[in-house]
Parts: structure tokens; sequence; C-alpha cells
């Protein structure tokens, strides 16, 4: 018996360190990237596929032999899915590719509004190796164009940059967390809309009355460094691109959208007192946003959003006392309030005009009125309920801090 | 059959739990999704509650009889012959169930861990390890399923509080999904996704003492019940109701999602370790009360010679399928329906049996 346990265990070894799905770090190219974009020859069913390729040994410690190449190789293949994609690109990628590690899907604003990106990501979603963590970009020139002009300086690696890029922006609320997880489960759920990354590498015309948020991609006034700019967000509507939202919509539908985290708001409101002047402030949301949906069957049904909201005041360039006067303070409640409840109206009715449907996500809490799917489709959110709703906004300032400064310094006495 | 001195009420109910609660990380939500679509999660107590009255009588009788197992029980109350029958239908029904499940086990970890290797490859393997962990004998299995136990639900608690950001409660409405007749009806079907539950029995007189048995195995199964449902009901608000039919795997698609911070990220295989060492505990144990109830069906007493050729027939019955849809969809599907009426009728067979022939009054 123990001879035959013996060869048997020494006959399982071979077998499971065998062969199959055994493969070296170093045989592995990883794909950080992947840009889709339409095939040149408009033929149905085929595109342009980006493969955005990190190179594992730059910026790493033992960085001895290969430190001069570059941190990144980008190359563009066509073929009918990435996954395909991926052996075509092989005849001029060495090693095989995996796409365990990608970040971001970009697709060319091109692709998106023609509706075929549906397409293209759902067959990706039958194999592992596109994960549902990776990030919706959406961007104005063609994907491969996007990628190759995207040349970070200070996160020369590729996997990093996208991460802390991704991580901060969608923090500060100027573009939406658009995974593929939360794109399938909005656009197969069909009542709401979809919002993604929107990015660029071109420069439009800038727009020169814009504040801080007011942009979206391509129209920020910069100078220098890295020209890729991460700002607003594509709609989808039913997998479909319908139209590109600025920072400042952005940030609205998060605040409305409890799905979503966002921690960091700094924008400015026009200062009430001294006109032309702006006051700079920090929009904090502890609280979650409370909609309530009063749905009514054959009439529009009430929707009444509160939001909670506290400000900390980092600036008033006027040099207005709004710290110690009250009066003053009052105004400046009632200034803020009004600016943002009017932009939100404002918002609020495209989606309800244009659009006809919510990019909020607002249609989960009308489902408790119903008791089956059936009677929640019929219902129709899209098409009946929330067009026609009555939607009633209230931003509730509960606090307004002024940081540690008592008060400014008295220009005039200044000058004196 | 040995290790009668050891084994106590804590190793009953690791094994209980073990092999019934990591049903969350196979295909049988996806198969319940199929028809409760958002309300899936409320097919687990209804299945659950469907069977529980059968299991109970069915303790109740043990209880009575005090020194036999399930399939000593069947034949002293029916009888030699009809015993034998309803026993080799039991070993039918356990072997089958066994042989379409690891099928499922193995399609999914060759699709999400080892595409390149072949099936039959897995299935040998996997096996393979089953056969060896089950020769070691119910107290070595027992003892297995504790120390592990923790590790195993540790992660699992992971997971969960890993995946508490990603869920939207709100997507549990419209309560009853498709419909709740659909749901009612269904949940009671599929009552034999609980069935382990009574074929644990077997195992009844094979602890210290029979007290333990029902202490563990009611404990065990009120754990399963909670963590199913909770599993379920995350599954449930993590996909929404259109995504959530179209999942094979979730348990597999939130371990793939979720990220310790930015730097622990792609940490799927962490939770695949843990997931097949539970998975592996509950084949072993699945081999193992196979050949045992075989074993006392023929009064085979050393019945540990038959786990290779059971193993073996597993393994070439469950290449059988073309495919892992296919055995999904299909087989276990309508299988699950089938057994269904059998569990839920033994017990009270058994006992009306029982009862027209006096046995209660000796």
């Amino acid at each position: 018996m123990r001879p035959v346990f013996f060869f048997l265990a020494v006959g399982l070894l071979f077998l499971l360190s065998g062969c199959y799905d055994r493969i070296e770090l170093e045989e592995q190219s990883y794909v950080i990237g992947i840009g889709i974009d339409k095939a040149d020859n408009d033929e149905k069913g085929l595109f342009k596929i980006t493969f955005q390729i990190a190179n594992p040994e730059v910026g790493s410690s033992i960085s001895s032999g290969g430190s001069d190449e570059d941190p990144q190789q980008t190359i563009t293949v066509e073929g009918s899915d990435f996954i395909t994609a991926t052996n075509t690109a092989n005849s001029i990628v060495t090693k095989e590719i995996v796409l365990d590690h990608t970040k971001v899907l970009v697709i060319s604003e091109e692709l998106a509004r023609s509706g075929d990106f549906l397409r293209v990501v759902q067959s990706a979603s039958r194999t592992t190796q596109l994960r549902r963590g990776v990030q919706i970009v959406v961007s104005r020139e063609d994907a491969s164009d996007f990628l190759n002009n995207n040349k970070p300086t200070l996160e020369t690696r590729p996997h990093k940059y996208y991460q802390f890029m991704l991580n901060r922006a969608t923090e500060t609320g100027i573009i939406p967390d658009a995974d593929v997880h939360r794109f399938f489960q909005i656009t197969e759920g069909d009542a709401d809309l979809f919002l993604a990354i929107y990015a660029t590498t071109e420069k439009i015309e800038e727009k020169s009355q814009g504040y801080e948020d007011q942009y979206i991609a391509g129209q920020i006034p910069q100078i220098g460094s890295n020209a890729t700019q991460f700002m607003g967000s594509a709609v989808f509507k039913e997998g479909k691109m319908i139209d590109v939202l600025t920072g400042q919509e952005t940030r609205l539908c998060l605040i409305f959208d409890n799905t979503i985290d966002m921690d960091d708001l700094l924008a400015t409101y026009p200062d009430p007192i001294k006109k032309g002047y702006r006051i700079a402030a920090s929009f904090i949301k502890k609280e979650k946003t409370k909609v309530d949906i009063d749905y009514k069957k054959n009439q529009p049904s009430k929707i009444t959003v509160t939001v909670p909201f506290s400000l900390e005041i980092l600036a008033i360039p006027s040099l207005v006392d709004y710290a110690e006067n009250s009066e003053n303070q009052k105004i400046l409640r009632k200034t803020i309030t009004d600016d943002i409840n009017k932009r939100a109206e404002q918002l609020v009715k495209k989606a309800q005009q244009e659009y006809r449907s919510d990019p909020f996500y607002w249609s989960i809490y009308v489902r408790k009125y119903f008791r089956t799917i059936k009677e929640y489709e019929k219902a129709d959110w899209n098409h009946d309920i929330f067009p026609n709703a009555d939607v009633k906004l209230d931003f509730q300032l509960t606090q307004i801090e002024f940081g540690k400064m008592l008060n400014d310094s008295d220009l005039d006495a200044v000058r004196d | 059959m040995q290790g009668k001195e050891r084994l106590t009420a804590k190793e009953l109910f690791a094994i209980t739990v073990l092999m019934i609660a990591v049903k969350i990380g196979d295909t049988t939500p996806s198969l319940l999704a199929q028809h409760g679509k958002n309300a899936f999660w409320l097919m687990a107590p209804i299945a659950f509650f469907t069977i529980l009255p059968s299991y109970l009588l069915l303790m109740h009788l043990l209880k009575k009889y005090k020194d036999k197992n399930l399939v000593e029980l069947i034949e002293h109350i029916l009888g030699k012959r009809a015993g034998k029958l309803v026993g080799l239908a039991l070993f039918l029904i356990t072997f089958f169930s066994m042989t379409i499940d690891t099928r499922n086990y193995v399609e999914e970890i060759k699709l999400l861990y080892f595409p390149e290797a072949t099936t039959s490859l897995v299935f040998i393997i996997f096996m393979g390890v089953c056969f060896f962990g089950a020769k070691k004998g119910f107290e070595t299995i027992g003892s297995t399923a504790w120390v592990l136990f923790p590790y195993i639900k540790i992660t699992f608690i992971l997971l969960v509080i890993l995946i508490l950001e990603e869920v939207v409660w709100q997507r549990v409405f419209p309560i009853w999904g498709t419909g709740l007749g659909q749901i009612v009806m269904e949940g009671m079907k599929k009552s034999s996704i609980f069935s382990q539950l009574i074929i644990l029995t077997m195992a009844y007189t094979s602890l210290r003492k029979t007290s333990m048995f029902h202490k563990g195995a009611l404990f065990g199964a009120l754990i399963v019940i909670v963590e199913i449902t909770f599993f379920f009901l995350l599954y449930c608000t993590m996909f929404d109701y259109n995504s959530i039919e179209k999942v094979a795997f979730p348990f597999h698609e939130i371990t793939q999602y979720v990220n310790i911070g930015s730097f622990f990220t792609n940490i799927e295989t962490f939770f695949m370790i843990f997931w097949l060492l539970a998975a592996f505990i509950r084949f072993i144990l699945y081999l193992y009360f196979t050949a045992w109830i075989f074993g006392a069906v023929f009064n085979i007493k050393e019945f540990e010679p038959l786990l290779l050729p059971f193993g073996y027939f597993v393994v070439i019955l469950g290449l059988m399928p073309k495919n892992a849809i296919q055995n999904e969809l299909l087989f276990r599907e309508n299988y699950l329906d089938m057994i269904t009426p059998f569990f839920l009728i033994l017990p009270f067979l058994l006992w009306t049996t029982a009862k027209l022939r006096g046995e209660f009054k000796k």
C-alpha cells in the first residue's frame, strides 16, 4: 500500500503543478485601458480596438535593466469584440494579453452615440476577464487618439494614473462613478439614465465665462501638463449616449443620487451684497438625500426631494462681513440656497422634458408602490411617471461655518 | 462506524452549515432567480419552511427509536422489503444529486479559475481530493469541518462587509418580484435544496450522544437558513431585477468586484480558496454519505472501499451533460423539482406506518 500511495502522490505532484493554466508573470501583458471605436470602413459589427498595456518594469524599485523603456505601449487592431482582438493584437505584442487589470474602458463619443456600445460590452461580460469594476469613459475624440495622447507626467505608470485620477475626480463629484456593473444595472433596469465619465485630450473652444465646475472636458483653460481632462458626464439612455452634462450638472446628479458617494465639493456662489464677487464654499452633505415619491395612478406623481447640507465658507473676496453680522448671514444663506435650487430645478426640468428620464436613479424609490415587476413595468417610470411628475426640490442649509478666521481684515483700514 | 466516541454537537453543527450553506456560492441563487427575479431571496425561507415539518417529524421519530440511523429506521418501520426499496431510492437520489452538483462546481472552478484546463481533468482532481478526504472517515471529516468552519465564515463575513457599500436596498421592491403565487410555488418545489438536512440524519447514531445530534443539527439548520436568506438578499440588492437572472455565479461576480482599498485589488482568489475548502468538505460528505447509505441498504458494514467506485461513477456520469448551462437549467432544475416530494413525504410515510402498526404504544 505504501509504495502505491507514494507513487500516486508523486504522480499528483506532476499533475497538479502541470501545464494547464500555469503562466508566469512575465509572460503576460497587462492591459490597463481598452479603447473602442467604430471601424473606419463603417462595417457593421467591426470595431477598432485599442489596448493600452502597462510596462511593469517602469517605476518599480528594481528597474535596473529596462529603465529607459516606455511606461506603456498602445496598439490598435480591428476586431468584432475585444476578447478575440487580444489574439489579433498578439501579432504585435509579444506576450499573452490579460484584461484582468483593466481600469478603464474608453469609448469614442461617436460609437457611444451610435448605440453599438451595448453590443460590445455585453459580449465581453460573458468571460471572466472584464471585471465589473472597470470604469466607462467616453472620449470626445477617437478612443485610440485619447489613449495615445494621454501622457501623464507625474503618475507615469498608467494603472496608478487611472486609479488616482478617477478616484480623486469622482470624490470631487465632477465626474460620476461609472463602472460596468452600474452600467448594466441601470441599462437593464430600463428606467433611469446612466452617467459615464466624459473626458478628452483635445482642446475645444475655451469657455471664458466658466466658474470652477461649469465645464465639460476640453473646455477648461489650462496651461501646461498633460492635456487630458476628465470633466462632466455622458448621458446614456437605454445604452445609447444622448447628451453631455457639465461638471456642475454632474455634481448635482451625484447629490441627488444616494447610490454614489461623493465627499468633497468646492464651489463658488454669487456674493449677494457686493455684486460681481463670488464666495467660495465647501458643500458638505453628510446625510442622505431624502427622495419621497407620492405615486398616483393616472395623474402626476409628486416627487419631493430634500437635501440637507451644510457649508463651510472658505473665502470671501469681497470682504463683506458675513460671519458676525447676522443680517448679512441671513441674506447669504438665502442666496446660496436659491442659487443651488435654481440650477437643480433647471437640471430636473431638462431631464423631464429633454431626456424624459432621470440621471438620479430615482426609480428605485417608486418601486415600493408595486407588488410585482409586471405592475411596476406597466406603470412605466421613464415614459409615464417621471416625465409627468411634479418635482419639488428642497435644499436645506442646516449649518454654515466660517473656518478658523473670525473676520477678514478691513480693506479700507489697510489702505488708509 | 468509527468515531462513535468523539464527535459532538459542534462538529455536526459545522457539517450541517458547511454542507448546505455553501449553496450561496454555487448556481443555486441563479437557478432560483430565473423564477423569482428580485424576490428570489424569499424563496429560500419558503423552501425551508416547506421542508421543516417533515424534517422535525423525522427528528421526532429518530428520537423515539434512539439507536437507529435513517436507513435503519426506514427498514425497521417499513419492513425489510419495502424498506430496502425506499433505501435504494434514497441512495439513487443522493447519488444523482451529487453527480449533478459536482459537475456544477467543477464547471464553476474551471470557468472562473482554470479556463485552459479540461473539464475532465478538473473533475478527476476534484473527485480525487474528495475521495481521499472521504476515506479518512466520518470522524476526521467532522473535525476538519469544525476546524475550517471559522475561517470559511470569517471570509464570508469579510465579503459581506466589503459588499455592503455597493448594495441598494430599494432593489428588493417590487417586493413579490414576479408575483407572490409564482414565488411560493417555485419555492416549495425547490425545497429539496435543503434535502441534505434529511440525508445528514444518517449520522444520527454516530455522535457521542444522540441528544447532541438534535442540538447540532437544529442549530446548524437555523444558521443555514439565516445565512442563505441573507446572502440571497444581498444578491438581490446588488443586482437589479433584470440583471440577476443573467448572472450565473453571483458569489464569484461579487468577489471579483470588491477591493480592499486601492492597493488590494483583484482579490477574488483569496475568497476562492475558502470557498473551495467549503466545497471540498461538502463533496467529501456527499461522497461519504452516498457510500454510507448504500452500505446500510445492502448490509455492507465496511463500506469505505465503495468510495472509489462511487467517485469514479460520479466523474463518468457527471461528464455526460454537454455543458454547464444544460446541466444547470435543465437537469438540476427538473431534478430538484422531482425529488422534493420524496423528501417531503418520506417522514410522514414513516410516521403514519409506525402509528398504524402501533409502534408507539410499546
